[in-house]
């Protein structure tokens, strides 16, 4: 592969236009595909992978103009989807042998593609990615058996976004989260639905992504997974999670299943929260930003309620909002290391990235980036201090990345009742331990 | 040159060489099938036996991933699915066809516009942008409920509830009649004005018209018809895909085949399983044809 490229590209060099040359360095090879090695002063061309809303598509495009200013000869060409297609596509084209140099993993996949080798140990890469900004236990985030193949991008942590915009308008309090519980939420939220006259309900219904069920079970005393990777949360634990849900669609509390279901297939802009639809929804606290842009009111981040047992009060936990990781066949590998280190390491790109994709792991950027935080970015800040983390959940299994469809699907079983939430429990759990066995 | 010579030579001899320049006229599409369809086709054959994570090498697992259908729930719900779908879109997009063909025949002013017209959607049928387009029609805020409302009845989300997701799929599928529409109307212009004109002199109604003529002399296109759209409604991929937004659902109620093979392949990194897959769906569209095939034998009327 790698002598083929050279000639290609050696032949090029003879005649062809700067301009086609630099189209066509995608298909040649580098100088070696050593991780170690130096930064290339030739032209190279990075392709870099990554989700998120309209926000974090400038915010990052900013960020790689400030990184090709540095590097002249090396272009980044941005890939940009929304979260449900962009896992489709990141697993085509890795199968195809054509993963993008620079992927943006999430907690789900990580092992998933790191133990099926498709991810570049950046222990490798250290010459030119450092870490030394990082604390160690934010670092083993990114670890699967002992090699670094991911760096966690920020911290994040499960949270109810409130808008308080409408709670004003239909005068209702907004309610003091150092004490509420589940019975509040839903007490109150039945007073907004019905002081919209249910034009606005009171609770977006979740139940589509894992944190919500994480929470559930910690607050049960309870994990998802135990520390072998073997689906641990009791299915009473499950069903009553469920029954909450069902009990919000059934009293009006949250939206009519369908609508439900349809939001929870769309992207972020559309969803209850960020059409002012909705007045509590349940979010990772680093996507406030993104919601406050598209709804354009004033949204406020809450403790989640909890269901007044002991166990509740260890229950958040910091979850890596999101990684950097290389692929494992990037011919670029030392130039894609150079960019993760510019994204991760410098104030340049933090200043522009901000909180974006969580408040950055990186403690010297953290503070460097501190004061010149937006009203939303701060309350980000503010929120992930208030927090008192528990110890983090086991890192999702391999195989167990498609849970969040598998808890999709039996979400809208219960949602649409077609199963009760205890039938839904027991074939969840059964079907995710099927899917960790099998991988 | 050579294509040429061939030609010339051909001109004035037998049928043998008549097949031959066919042959070779076919070339270009044969090396096509042979690179882009039969080596992938042959590979997959090969993965249906093996367990295959897309990363790491095959692994050979013998009949371990046909087993493992006997027992997958998701696999017969995607059945299940897919069934509903062929059989009843199927039959209703070929008696829309047949209708509208018949209404064109009668000679209207402006056929060459209708005929576009009616064709248009099943150009685009497939496409992206109509399941796109059927999202925001059947959504909640859609032109459905929009209008819906106006006669004042609450509507819901229809792409989103699983009691009717799957219509509005086959709606979709039912709606992109265009292609047997021309077919259909093609078949009808050969049939000869004189048979009507003798039956109606017999006294035979509209009716009887139709069925003692218009369909036994159409009855090789509406076999003709019959295979290609059951072929093309089990192959239906990218509705179900954009509509459900990749998952097939709410609740695996638009699950179609293709989508949940698709989904074992690239969602779940379990692309031996997926390749075993591919084969069951051809050896039942194999079988679907077969018995097509021999039906055809009772009720398709060959005219020479």
């Amino acid at each position: 592969m790698v002598r083929n490229g050279l000639t290609r590209r050696s032949l090029l060099s003879l005649g062809i236009g700067a301009g086609a040359a630099a189209t066509l360095a995608a298909c040649g090879g580098d100088d070696g595909g050593d991780a170690g090695g130096e930064i290339s002063k030739e032209a190279v061309k990075l392709r870099f992978t990554w989700w998120g809303s309209d926000a974090r598509h400038k915010r990052t495009q900013q960020a790689i103009d400030l990184f090709t200013k540095k590097y002249p000869n090396i272009t980044v060409s941005g890939e940009f989807k929304e979260w449900n297609g962009y896992w489709d596509s990141l697993a085509t084209t890795v199968a195809a042998n054509d993963a993008p140099d620079i992927i943006q993993m999430d907690e789900l996949y990580l092992a998933s593609y790191a133990e099926r080798g498709a991810l570049l140990d950046l222990g490798e890469a250290s010459k030119h990615l450092k870490t030394a900004d990082f604390d160690e236990v934010v670092l083993a985030t990114g670890k699967v058996d002992g090699k670094q193949y991911a760096i966690p991008t920020g911290l994040t942590t499960y949270a109810i976004v409130a808008n308080t915009d409408l709670l004003a308008q239909y005068k209702i309090p907004v309610p003091d989260d150092s004490t509420w519980t589940w019975d509040d939420l839903k007490r109150i939220g039945a007073e907004v639905s019905k002081a919209s006259g249910g034009k606005v309900t009171g609770v977006q219904s979740w139940g589509f992504d894992s944190g919500g069920v994480n929470i559930w079970a910690r607050q049960a005393g309870a994990s998802l997974y135990d520390d072998a990777g073997k689906v641990a949360i009791p299915p009473d634990v499950l069903a009553s999670f469920w029954q909450y849900l069902l009990d919000l669609a059934k009293n009006g509390i949250a939206p009519a299943p369908s609508v439900t279901v349809e939001r929870a297939g769309a992207p972020l802009d559309q969803s209850g929260t960020a059409t002012n639809t909705s007045a509590f929804g349940t979010w990772w606290s680093s996507q406030l930003p993104s919601l406050a842009t598209a709804s354009g009111q004033k949204l406020k981040l809450l403790k989640l309620p909890t269901n007044g047992q002991p166990a509740a009060a260890d229950s958040p936990y910091y979850k890596p909002s999101m990684f950097w990781s290389i692929s494992s066949r990037s011919k670029h590998p030392a130039e894609a290391a150079a960019f993760v280190d510019f994204l991760l390491n410098t104030t340049e790109a933090g200043d522009v990235l901000l909180t974006d994709r969580g408040i950055p792991s990186n403690t010297t950027v953290r503070s460097a980036i501190t004061p010149k935080l937006t009203e939303n970015d701060k309350a980000v800040a503010d929120y992930l201090q208030s927090v008192k983390p528990g110890p983090a959940p086991r890192v999702t299994p391999n195989g167990a990345s498609s849970i969040e469809t598998i808890l999709k699907r039996h979400s809208e079983e219960v949602l649409f009742e077609r199963q009760t939430p205890q039938q839904a429990a027991a074939g969840f759990i059964k079907e995710l331990q099927a899917e960790i066995d099998a991988a | 040159m050579s294509a040429i010579g061939e030609l010339r030579r051909l001109k004035t001899t037998t049928r043998k060489k008549d097949n031959r320049a066919a042959f070779f006229f076919l070339l270009p599409w044969f090396a096509g099938l042979i690179v882009i369809t039969a080596g992938p086709v042959a590979a997959s054959f090969v993965l249906g036996f093996t367990d295959y994570n897309l990363i790491q090498p095959p692994e050979f697992s013998g009949l371990e991933n046909f087993q493992r259908m006997i027992s997958d729930e998701r696999l017969h719900q995607a059945l299940a699915v897919t069934f509903k779908y062929v059989f009843i879109s199927v039959p209703l997009q070929l008696v829309a066809a047949l209708g509208l063909a018949m209404l064109l025949d009668r000679g209207l002013r402006g056929l060459a516009f209708y005929r576009s017209a009616f064709y248009l959607p099943s150009l685009l049928g497939s496409s992206v942008a109509i399941a796109v387009l059927w999202r925001q029609i059947f959504g909640a805020d859609g032109l459905v409920n929009q209008a819906l409302s106006l006669v004042g009845i609450d509507g819901r989300s229809w792409i989103s509830d699983p009691s009717t997701a799957l219509s509005t799929l086959i709606v979709l599928n039912v709606w992109t009649f265009g292609a047997p529409m021309v077919i259909f109307l093609a078949g009808l212009r050969q049939i000869p004005a004189m048979y009507y004109e003798a039956a109606s002199v017999d006294g035979a109604g509209r009716w009887t018209q139709f069925r003692k003529i218009t369909v036994p002399l159409l009855s090789p296109i509406i076999f003709f018809n019959l295979v290609l759209q059951i072929i093309h409604a089990f192959q239906s991929f990218t509705q179900a895909f954009v509509v459900s937004g990749g998952t097939g659902g709410p609740s695996d109620s638009t699950l179609f085949y293709t989508l949940y093979l698709y989904q074992r392949g690239f969602h779940n990194f379990d692309m031996g399983y997926a390749s075993a897959l591919a084969w069951l769906l051809l050896i039942i569209i194999a079988g679907f044809t077969a018995i097509n095939f021999w039906a055809a034998k009772r009720w398709v009327f060959y005219d020479d």
